[in-house]
């Protein structure tokens, strides 16, 4: 531990030194007596102060939870020897907040003796927080001395983001081979029907349609889709976000991308993600709940990290954008990097469909002025930009966050649907 | 502190107004000290009423047997003021603690108050002022300027 002397100290010793000194000028013994007692406290003090020796240690009850759930955090101090008063106080992040237990505590242990404070946390957002460090100083009976302490061991706590239950998904233009619950759009082994066909030398008798054979005459058979499973990959904008009282778009992103990604790994989809700002991730496209665990893990790092670097989408690897694949972009339309990559790929042949995840919210009106002017410049700025998208064949939704997402994925939806007509 | 100014503004003496303004000057800076949370400024104010209780004492030739009280009101004002400048209301105290306090307090508080009788005492034994005596005050007060010099340097 750091030791140093508090103010106090100095002043006490400094009006004891004055004092003797006047009282020997003045040659008044009721000096003596005024100063005596500072004396006194000095001596008793710095007679009573001993090194303390602490050492602290801290330990999570659960190290995964939910947003919104709750865990304990165990702050233990050991005293190898007696300390007379030590502040304890556990650094908590902005995302986790103290429902019961006292921090920081002042306390008093005796030598050999451990305390285990308890303190009952909540994950008030997603994400991997860092709980720590702790902060320990230490005084002597009368003050005059501190030491102080940092425990540098910090218990990592990810909170993993809730998730919405979805009814319906975007449904990808595109199939891929393996077996899935998606209905591909071509023929072959499945149980939906597609069409009838004249029978021809190797159809099973089992495929036969009686009923058609016996109005035409001849033996026909019927065709079927495949149920096929699909690639899906999940694009999070984390160049900008809007945020306001602890809220922001890139909170509403990742919710709704673990959504859609829990969503479409129970239909066997694959599903991959692309974390796309000033720190760039993605995860290849896969299967099953440990892909799920993957993206959710991967998702809770995403982070706002400011950069000037332009990047572009050749610097995602091309297994990660696989083709025919579906990209489900949830962006708040707010980097012209990030908007830039969404043209790009559309203008690749990628099936896109874009969630903007609107940062209007976040950013109140101004009253009056030329700010309110440019407030609402902004706002037409950004139809014109969704309206460019669309034009671009991409399926774009606004999401604010008084709606549930599966309103924007509805709209996103019908906007294909319109479009595939649109093309007939 | 009220207790001790008052107690050295009621001195009389020539100096009585200059005692009175001391001791409304140096219930003013612990005042101060307090709302301004100024660990440091503590100590000014004790200096300020120990001058003026000084200064209430001019003319007087026979020693007050009340210093030995003042002196423990002062120690006592200042570690109050001193443990309130400290007190954080983010910080929670167990009770013990603070009980502990306390009486760590009161004790002192105690003790100093015997060993000012005893001092005041040992002045009223007649003994002459020689320059042994004066070189032992001078080698406290040196020795009490090298502890601030000591804890004052940073390490």
């Amino acid at each position: 531990m750091t030791p140093y002397a508090t103010p106090k100290l100095a002043g006490y010793a400094a009006l004891a030194a004055l004092g003797l000194l006047a009282s020997l000028v003045l040659s008044r013994p009721e000096l003596v007596a005024l100063i005596a007692p500072f004396l006194l406290a000095l001596g008793a003090g710095l007679a009573l102060a001993t090194t303390p020796r602490v050492s602290i240690a801290t330990s999570l009850e659960r190290e995964r939870l939910l947003e919104g759930e709750e865990t304990s955090v165990r702050v233990a101090i050991a005293a190898a020897s007696p300390v007379d008063r030590v502040d304890v106080y556990l650094q908590l992040p902005d995302g986790i907040e103290l429902l019961d237990g006292i921090n920081p505590l002042s306390l008093r242990l005796r030598a050999g003796e451990t305390r285990e404070l308890e303190l009952v946390v909540r994950a008030r957002r997603w994400g991997g927080h860092l709980l720590g460090p702790v902060y320990a100083r230490a005084s002597d009976p009368l003050g005059f001395l501190r030491w102080e302490a940092i425990a540098p061991a910090r218990q990592e706590l990810r909170a993993y983001p809730v998730e919405d239950v979805l009814q319906r998904i975007v449904r990808p233009a595109d199939t891929q081979v393996f077996a899935g619950n998606e209905l591909a759009r071509r023929k072959g082994e499945g149980i939906e029907f597609a069409d009838l066909r004249a029978w021809t030398p190797g159809d099973a008798v089992k495929r036969v349609n009686w009923r058609a054979s016996a109005r035409r005459g001849e033996l026909v058979v019927n065709e079927t889709h495949p149920d096929r499973n699909t690639d899906v990959v999940l694009f999070v904008d984390s160049f900008a976000e809007a945020r306001h009282a602890g809220e922001g778009t890139l909170d509403l992103a990742v919710r709704a991308t673990a959504a859609l990604a829990d969503a479409y790994v129970r239909r066997r989809d694959r599903v991959g993600l692309i974390g796309f700002g000033g720190i760039l991730r993605w995860l290849l496209p896969g299967s099953g709940t440990v892909q799920l665990y993957r993206i959710v893990d991967a998702l809770i790092d995403t982070q706002i990290v400011l950069s000037y670097y332009f990047r572009e989408i050749d610097v995602i690897p091309r297994r990660s954008l696989p083709p025919r694949a579906l990209i489900v972009a949830l962006t708040p339309l707010l980097d012209q990097r990030s908007i830039g990559a969404l043209l790009d790929l559309r203008a690749r042949g990628y099936d896109l469909a874009v969630i903007d995840v609107s940062p209007l919210p976040y950013t109140p009106r101004p009253e009056r002025g030329s700010d309110a002017v440019a407030y609402d410049l902004w706002v037409l700025r950004r139809d014109a930009l969704r309206h460019r998208l669309q034009r671009a064949g991409i399926a774009v939704a606004e999401w604010r966050v008084e709606d549930p997402l599966q309103l924007a994925l509805e709209e996103v939806t019908a906007f294909r649907r319109h479009a595939r007509v649109a093309r007939a | 502190m009220a207790a001790a100014g008052a107690l050295a503004s009621t001195g009389g003496g020539r100096f009585a107004a200059i005692a009175q303004g001391g001791a409304a000057a140096a219930m003013l800076v612990l005042l101060v000290a307090l709302v301004q949370r100024w660990p440091s400024a503590a100590p000014w104010s004790v200096a300020i009423l120990a001058g003026s209780y000084l200064a209430g004492r001019t003319g007087h030739t026979r020693v007050d047997g009340w210093a030995a009280v003042v002196g423990v009101l002062l120690l006592l004002a200042a570690e109050l003021a001193s443990w309130s400048v400290e007190a954080d209301r983010r910080i929670v105290a167990e009770r013990p603690l603070v009980v502990r306090r306390a009486l760590t307090l009161l004790g002192l508080c105690g003790v100093a108050l015997v060993a000012n009788f005893l001092l005041l005492a040992s002045s009223a034994v007649a003994a002459p002022s020689g320059a042994l005596l004066a070189t032992v005050g001078t080698a406290a007060a040196v020795a009490a300027v090298a502890l601030v010099v000591r804890f004052a340097t940073p390490r």
